[in-house]
Parts: C-alpha cells; sequence; structure tokens
C-alpha cells in the first residue's frame, strides 16, 4: 500500500540576515517523509545558513520552521532528536577512534550501554564500518571518514538525514560510495535525505529540487519537470553530413556543430521524435536526450554552476 | 542521573581524552616547564646558589645539603607558578579548535544545552592542568626528596592547596578570555604569548624583587603574584629556617626579601592568609564573570527565538 505523504519538514518564510547580507530572505517549502530532497545553489546561496537554522544551530530572524509536525521554537530538544547531519567538513575528533566518537554523540542523544552496542551493529552492517571502529580518524581516508559521519548523523535513528554538500572535494569514486550509502538508506531504512549540493548530477537524483539563488527560492519541481519548464531537450547525431546540416537551416532549427556531432535543440521529446522520424535515411547513429539540470540552472539563475563557483 | 549532569561528564572526559590524545597541544603545554628546568641546569643552579652564598659571613659553613634543598625548593615553586597559568592557557586552546573545526556545531546539534558545554570547557580544564601540575610537583617533591628536604607536612598540604586554587584562577582565566577567540592563530599566538610572557611576569625566571620599582608595582596588581609568592614561601621555609641557624636574623629577612617569600603591598607586608584571599577571591570574581558570559550568550539566543516568533 501506498503510504501518505506527509511534510515531514515545513519551513515557511524564513528569514536570517547577517548584519546587510539578506543570507536566507523570505524562503518557504516542504519535504515529504521518505523523499530525496535537494537544495541545489552556489556558495553563499544560502543553503547551509537554512539547514543550520533547521537543525538548531543558528537562530532565524522569522519564519516558522516545523519538523515532524513539532515546531522547533517551542521544542528543541525534540526535533534535535529528528534530525542527523552530516557537515560539509567532517567535524568530529580526528584524534579519537571511530567507535569513541560515535558512543560520545550517541551518549549526548542518551544513548548507553546495550542501546548503543546495537546500533552500532546496525550502523556497521549498514555502512561497512566494523574493520574502522578501532581506527583514528586522522588514519582514515576521505571515503571512510564519510561513512563515519553518516554513521555519527544516524547513531539515534533520526527521521531526517541532512547532508551539506556531502561530496564537495571528494573523489569520483567516494562520490559513487557516498551516493551508493544514500541510496541504501533511502531504499530501506524510511529516512528522509535532506541533501545540499552544487553538483547538477546530484540534483537530477533527487524526488525533489529546489533551487536557491541569493537567499530566494528561484524554482522548486520534481527535476523532471524542472527540465521540460527551464531546459531544452536535445538529439546528438554522431554521423555528420552536409545533407543534414542543410536541412537543418532549411527547417531553422538550432544547432551546435561539435568536433564528431551535432546538437540539436528541439522543444520537446516530441519534436525530437518526429524529425528523427522524418530524417532517419541523414544518420544511423542519433540520440534523443532530456535536457540537463546545468541548463535549468543557467535559464533559472542567469549564472553557470561550475564546482561551485559561478559565471554570470 | 540527571541528563545534564551526564552530558557534562561525556563531555568533560571527551575534552581530558582530546588534550592528552593531542601529543603536540601536550607537549606545547610542557615549554614553559622545560625551559625553567634548561635554564635552572645551565645557569639559574649556580646563580641563586652565588646569590645565597653572598649572604653567608666568612667561617660559616653551611650545608650545600641546604643550599640545594633552598634552590631546589626556588626551581619547583617557579615552575609550578607559571605552570599553573600556562598550561590552563595551552590546554584550553580545544575551545578555540572545536569552534574552528564545527565540532561545537556537532556537539549542538544534539539535544546539550550550550551552558552544559562552556562548563565542560572549564571543568576538563581545571582537571588537565591539575593533573599535569600535580605531575610537575610529583617530580620537584622526589627532584627535592634527592638533593635536599626541607618541607614539613604542613608546607606540602598548603603547596598542594594553592597548586589547585592558582590552577582555578588560571582555568577561569584562560576559559573566559579562549571563549572569545574563534581563529586557531590567534589562540596558538596568544598561549604562546602567554607561555613566554608569564614567566617573567610570575617572577619565575627572576625573582620580582629586582626588577624596577614601577614593574613591581604594576606585578603588584596581577592576583597570579600572590600564587607564586605563596609557593616562594611554602617551597623554601624549610630551607629558609635551616639557614636561619648559622646566619644573622638580618641576612634571613634580606634572602626572604629578595628570593620574593614575602611581599609588601605599598607598605603594608602581606601575610599568607591575605595572599590566598587575594587569589581566592579573585578566582570567585571570575567565576562569577564565567556565569554570567555564558547565562548572556544563552539568553541573547533564546531572546533571538523569541523576537523571531514575535516577528510571525
Amino acid at each position: 500500500m501506498d503510504k501518505i505523504e506527509r511534510n515531514i519538514i515545513e519551513v515557511k518564510h524564513l528569514k536570517k540576515y547577517f548584519g546587510q547580507v539578506k543570507a536566507v530572505d523570505d524562503i518557504s517549502f516542504c519535504v515529504k517523509e521518505g523523499e530525496l530532497f535537494a537544495f541545489l545553489g552556489l556558495n553563499g546561496a544560502g543553503k547551509s545558513t537554512t539547514i543550520n537554522v533547521i537543525a538548531g544551530i543558528s537562530t532565524k530572524d522569522s519564519g516558522t520552521i516545523s519538523i515532524d509536525g513539532i515546531d522547533i521554537d517551542n521544542h528543541t530538544d525534540e526535533t534535535k532528536t529528528k534530525v542527523g547531519i552530516v557537515f560539509q567538513n567532517s567535524c568530529l575528533d580526528k584524534k579519537l577512534t571511530a567507535y569513541d566518537n560515535l558512543r560520545l554523540k550517541a551518549a549526548l542523544y542518551g544513548i548507553k550501554g546495550k542501546a548503543f552496542e546495537d546500533r552500532l551493529e546496525e550502523l556497521a552492517d549498514l555502512l561497512e564500518l566494523k574493520p574502522l571502529l578501532k581506527k583514528s580518524l586522522e588514519k582514515m581516508s576521505g571515503g571512510q571518514r564519510r561513512r563515519i559521519d553518516i554513521a555519527r548523523a544516524l547513531i539515534h535513528k533520526p527521521k531526517i538525514l541532512i547532508l551539506d554538500e556531502p561530496t564537495t572535494g571528494l573523489d569520483p569514486q567516494t562520490r559513487i560510495m557516498v551516493w551508493s550509502c544514500l541510496n541504501t538508506l533511502k531504499d530501506h531504512k524510511e529516512v528522509t535525505i535532506f541533501l545540499t549540493t552544487h553538483y547538477m548530477e546530484e540534483a537530477a537524483n533527487a524526488d525533489f529540487v529546489v533551487i536557491l539563488d541569493s537567499g530566494h527560492i528561484v524554482a522548486d519541481d520534481l527535476p523532471n519537470h524542472l527540465k521540460n519548464k527551464y531546459a531544452h531537450d536535445f538529439i546528438k547525431i554522431y554521423d555528420k553530413s552536409d545533407e543534414l546540416i542543410r536541412v537543418l537551416k532549411e527547417e531553422k532549427m538550432k544547432f551546435e556543430e561539435k568536433d564528431d556531432f551535432i546538437r540539436i535543440e528541439v522543444k520537446n521529446v516530441e519534436q525530437g521524435k518526429e524529425f528523427i522520424i522524418a530524417h532517419a535515411d541523414l544518420f544511423k547513429d542519433v540520440e534523443l536526450l532530456k535536457g540537463t539540470m546545468d541548463e535549468v540552472f543557467l535559464n533559472v539563475t542567469g549564472k553557470v554552476l561550475t564546482g561551485g563557483s559561478a559565471n554570470e | 542521573m540527571n541528563k545534564n549532569l551526564y552530558d557534562l561528564l561525556y563531555l568533560i572526559k571527551r575534552n581530558i581524552k582530546m588534550y592528552f590524545k593531542d601529543k603536540g597541544t601536550f607537549l606545547i603545554s610542557l615549554i614553559t616547564p622545560a625551559i625553567l628546568l634548561i635554564l635552572f641546569i645551565t645557569f639559574l643552579r649556580s646563580l641563586y646558589t652565588s646569590s645565597l652564598e653572598h649572604y653567608i659571613p666568612e667561617g660559616v659553613i653551611i650545608s650545600s645539603r641546604v643550599l640545594n634543598g633552598f634552590t631546589a625548593g626556588w626551581l619547583v615553586s617557579s615552575i609550578l607558578a607559571s605552570s599553573c597559568i600556562t598550561i590552563a592557557f595551552c590546554s584550553n586552546t580545544i575551545i578555540i579548535a572545536d569552534r574552528a573545526n564545527g565540532i561545537v556545531d556537532d556537539i549542538l546539534v544534539t539535544p546539550v544545552k550550550k551552558t552544559v558545554l562552556s562548563l565542560s570547557y572549564l571543568i576538563s580544564n581545571y582537571i588537565t592542568t591539575t593533573i599535569v601540575c600535580l605531575a610537575c610537583l610529583g617530580l620537584g617533591f622526589g627532584y627535592m626528596a634527592i638533593v635536599g628536604w626541607y618541607l614539613s607536612f604542613n608546607d606540602v598540604i598548603m603547596i598542594i592547596l594553592n597548586t589547585l586554587l592558582l590552577t582555578l584562577f588560571g582555568s577561569l582565566l584562560a576559559t573566559i578570555i579562549e571563549s572569545f577567540i574563534k581563529s586557531m592563530g590567534v589562540g596558538t599566538a596568544l598561549s604562546t604569548l602567554v607561555s613566554s610572557m608569564y614567566g617573567f611576569l610570575c617572577g619565575a625566571y627572576m625573582p620580582i624583587s629586582q626588577f624596577s620599582d614601577s614593574i613591581q608595582n604594576f606585578i603588584k596588581f596581577l592576583p597570579g603574584t600572590y600564587g607564586t609568592i605563596l609557593f616562594r614561601y611554602y617551597f623554601v621555609r624549610g630551607a629558609t629556617e635551616a639557614l636561619g641557624k648559622d646566619l644573622p636574623a638580618e641576612a634571613i629577612d634580606s634572602i626572604r626579601v629578595n628570593f620574593d617569600t614575602e611581599i609588601e603591598f605599598f607598605g603594608n607586608k602581606l601575610s599568607n592568609g591575605t595572599c590566598f584571599l587575594i587569589v581566592g577571591v579573585t578566582a570567585l570574581v571570575l567565576l562569577a564573570a564565567f556565569i554570567a558570559i555564558v547565562l548572556i550568550r544563552d539568553r541573547a539566543k533564546v531572546k533571538k527565538t523569541e523576537v523571531a516568533v514575535a516577528k510571525n
């Protein structure tokens, strides 16, 4: 039976200013239980500020936030137990072992003794931590440390796992490992994942995406809907010919010639299909592709996202 | 057990563990005692011995054990007088490191009160500083037992009491000052500055009586000075009495003044009780300041939340 979709996080008219800087300026959004929610934006867009307020690290200037139906202003401690957070930079004690780090953090949530050992066992199985538990964090690789960070965030069985740019600065292999962990959690552990990122391909994996720019929400929808609204689909044809270029010019289609293919912009999948069928004799090697999140971001914000830095 | 108390104990344990695991911080905090030891071995010992011999009339023979007992007492009192403060500053850099590395945020996302976290830094700093100072004291007693032991049971008790009191003063001062520092660079610079300066200011490297009048007057306004005087008094009291058997009373009075075992505050000779009172009252004032700072910070956060709620 399908689960009734309910909002596990509700943010209404959130504002957070630092002097004259409007880090977050009147934003509202909801996160549904069990979904993978992505906050997409450049550095300074207000992503980390928002999650710091949700996690109870920073205070807000105005607005309301409820977590699992509870207002964070009135029940800070209660809402804190519902949220686990993985910071962009590992915030664990590097001199201590993974076991000591996890034990301390569990203790701060009131989890001790057998309850802690049982929870540790679960997480060790889920994140393959057993060989790492007795190792100090300073002797671990970036990927191993990230797994401990995730375990630390999950030690108290939170309903929401917030990850602040969890893959920034990690090598591709470690990024794949982190995503494999997240997908496992999403599939089996009924945890809502709230992710901030500036990697487009990560945002495209989410169930719902909010694009932030200079403290404002500039777009929010399902990734596919965003692509339909803000990006063009396109055809890639790998066997170029003069005849094909002549046809494209004749039909006044927008196209770009690359070294080994031609990229043709189409309004939607239907138009793309029609073009391919109508001119199937002109090419053999062809792809019909959806627009990218990069294009969505460019069209929504007027900025290009290149690994966290923007070019307008 | 009450959750706040339980959290406090865990955080204290964590802070202490971090200090002793971080060999760099641990060794840096031992720089001042190490410098003193080196200076003593290289020239201070012979300098003090020749200074003492200056008071010995011709024909009077003083046992080298008495002279060694006196100089050893002076060395150990110097080490302790400076260590109680400098070790407190060095070991407390964990406050700054935690803030700079985001560990404070990671702790505050758990249901731990900010006041409990602040208190844990103070208490753990007091415990670590006391452990190291008592270890130095133990080694000092060992050395004195070998070269010349003239301490009574009462002297030992008063030395231990003074160690505990001066350490409390140092810990409070370090915790208050370092709670305002946000960068590790500033924290390290401060620790280094305190380590190098305090040795001079407390008269560890040379007796306060050797400074110019204006500097002496300035030093007399520093409460730690009175802790130094108490150490001096109890560490060399027995050896001075032994010297008194063979030396004239004027010579003993001169030794007491020139080797800082007693102090005058604008013409009034201060008793040991007054010295204890000055250090004790200062520690109480610092404790009150610490509590006020913690409460003001906590209330500022509550007030901000209340303002945000009112704006809604």
